[in-house]
């Protein structure tokens, strides 16, 4: 499993950049990022994956979590996010659909 | 003249350590202005270490330089105030927060007794002996061992701040559970006091500067082990085992305990691989030895069993140390070379 090698948030764009071990680039818009949070209280239990809708979110803090995971919190208080490497690739590789309907809109 | 375009088309031309894309494009430069022909370039707070960012500063600074119509060139690392600031201080993941530690490497095993801390007492003495700076964490809840196989007693030296200086023997940097554990405390009641010291000494422990720090886990995969390898920075992980069949099947736990937590696996040390006579010199492989290859693993060193190795656990002088000369010691350097070796192809 890749891990990220370096981490750039990009306040003024809004957006989180890493680039993994394996040199691939992932920008991950703030709104996209919180709105897939994968903690229980956004998720809830029932395995079927919501996107919390949140106006503006900005990035405010970020742990790793072991060798597994970012702790990612927010501006509006919201810090129970643990997003493991596998899910952050996951979500790397869907972000140009996000991109897309974003900029639709 | 050039422009701020310009500088940025220059500035693309420098690649981010270890990788092939450039500090413009991952992000790193947040800004690039020029006054009159002096450059001023400031970074974007990020992951990146105090030391990646002065050697990409120099090379700034000469690529710059080298550009016709360019005067000085001035660059900040510092954080900017107000929104851009973004999150605090950010480390990667997996990269040490020791600092001044380079490769952090820890020895588990499935199962007691098959000569772990012999073997990372051994590992660490032969690795200093290759002339690298070396520490050892005795992380063993259940039986710290490092004490009396290093022989010493002695009690960590406090420091400024809460820190603690590790105990200095044979050119080695120490630190045991069983420095601060008296003999009495139930073994019960340690796993969680001891998770709460172990995350201390990661934090306040002055190992000063090191090129690898060898961690001897508590052994099984329990709870007590699992914790300190996510706790633990590790860049890599070996595996001890003998080669008996039933240890095998421990060693898969073993693997598995890495993978749980991303810790990239070195590579296995098959102990007690053989017998070596001491009259004759001759090997007899008492145990059927070479099983341990079957787990797939990279065989990093195959150690036999021999009385002085004991004894020199016993005693407190590891036989790399006492007897420097002997196949064991030999075999004890050729592992240390292969963990080195495995270790630098990993890139924490
Ligand atoms: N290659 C060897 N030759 C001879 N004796 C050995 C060898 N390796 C280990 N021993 C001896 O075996 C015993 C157990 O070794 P050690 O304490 O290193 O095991 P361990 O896996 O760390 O055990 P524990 O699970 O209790 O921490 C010790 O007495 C040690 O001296
Ligand atoms: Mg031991
Ligand atoms: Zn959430």
């Amino acid at each position: 499993m890749p891990i990220p090698a370096l981490i750039v948030p990009l306040m003024d764009e809004k957006a989180l950049r890493l680039l993994w071990d394996d040199d691939q680039i992932s920008t991950y818009p703030f709104p996209y990022l919180r709105g897939w949070c994968p903690c229980a209280g956004c998720q809830g239990h029932d395995g079927e994956r919501q996107f919390i809708k949140v106006e503006n979110p900005q990035l405010a803090t970020i742990k790793p979590v072991g060798n597994y995971a970012l702790n990612l919190g927010w501006s509006d208080g919201h810090d129970t996010g643990i997003y493991s490497f596998e899910y952050l690739r996951t979500l790397s590789d869907q972000v140009a659909e996000f991109n897309a309907t974003t900029t639709e809109r | 003249m050039p422009n701020e375009k310009d500088i940025l088309t220059q500035l693309q031309k420098i690649p981010y350590p270890g990788s092939r894309h450039d500090i413009v494009t991952l992000g790193l430069v947040r800004t690039v202005t020029l006054q009159e022909n002096n450059v001023t370039v400031h970074f974007r707070p990020s992951s990146a270490t105090p030391d990646t960012l002065q050697r990409l500063s120099q090379k700034i600074t000469a690529t710059l330089s080298a550009v016709s119509g360019i005067g000085t060139v001035s660059i900040h690392t510092g954080r900017p105030s107000g929104p851009e600031a973004g999150p605090g201080p950010v480390t990667a993941p997996g990269k040490t927060p020791l600092p001044g530690v380079n490769k952090v490497i820890a020895v588990a095993s499935g199962k007691g007794g098959v000569g772990k801390s012999t073997v990372a007492v051994n590992l660490a003495m032969a690795i200093h002996a290759l002339g690298y700076r070396v520490g050892l964490l005795d992380a063993d809840v259940y039986g710290p061992s490092v004490p009396l196989m290093m022989g010493t007693e002695a009690v960590p030296r406090a420091g400024h701040d809460k820190k603690i200086f590790p105990v200095e023997k044979y050119g080695i940097s120490l630190i045991s559970m069983g420095f601060f554990l008296d003999d009495e405390s139930p073994v019960i009641w340690r796993g969680p006091v001891v998770m709460g010291i172990i995350r201390q000494f990661l934090r306040d422990v002055l190992w000063g500067e090191l090129d690898y720090l060898i961690v001897d886990l508590p052994p099984g995969t329990g709870d007590a082990s699992l914790t300190l390898a996510q706790e633990i920075p590790l860049s890599g992980g070996v595996v001890v085992s003998t080669p008996q069949d039933v240890a095998l099947l421990d060693v898969n736990r073993g693997i598995a305990m890495f993978r749980q937590v991303h810790v990239p696996i070195l590579g296995i040390v098959e102990n007690m691989s053989y017998y070596l006579c001491p009259h004759c010199g001759e090997r007899e492989e008492i145990f059927g030895h070479g099983g341990t290859a079957k787990t797939g693993l990279e065989v990093l060193g195959e150690i036999p069993l021999v009385e002085e190795v004991r004894t020199g656990g016993d005693t407190g002088k590891p036989i790399v140390l006492q007897h420097p000369e002997h196949p064991v010691s030999q075999a004890f350097r050729t592992l240390a070379a292969r963990v080195i070796e495995a270790s630098q192809m990993s890139i924490h």
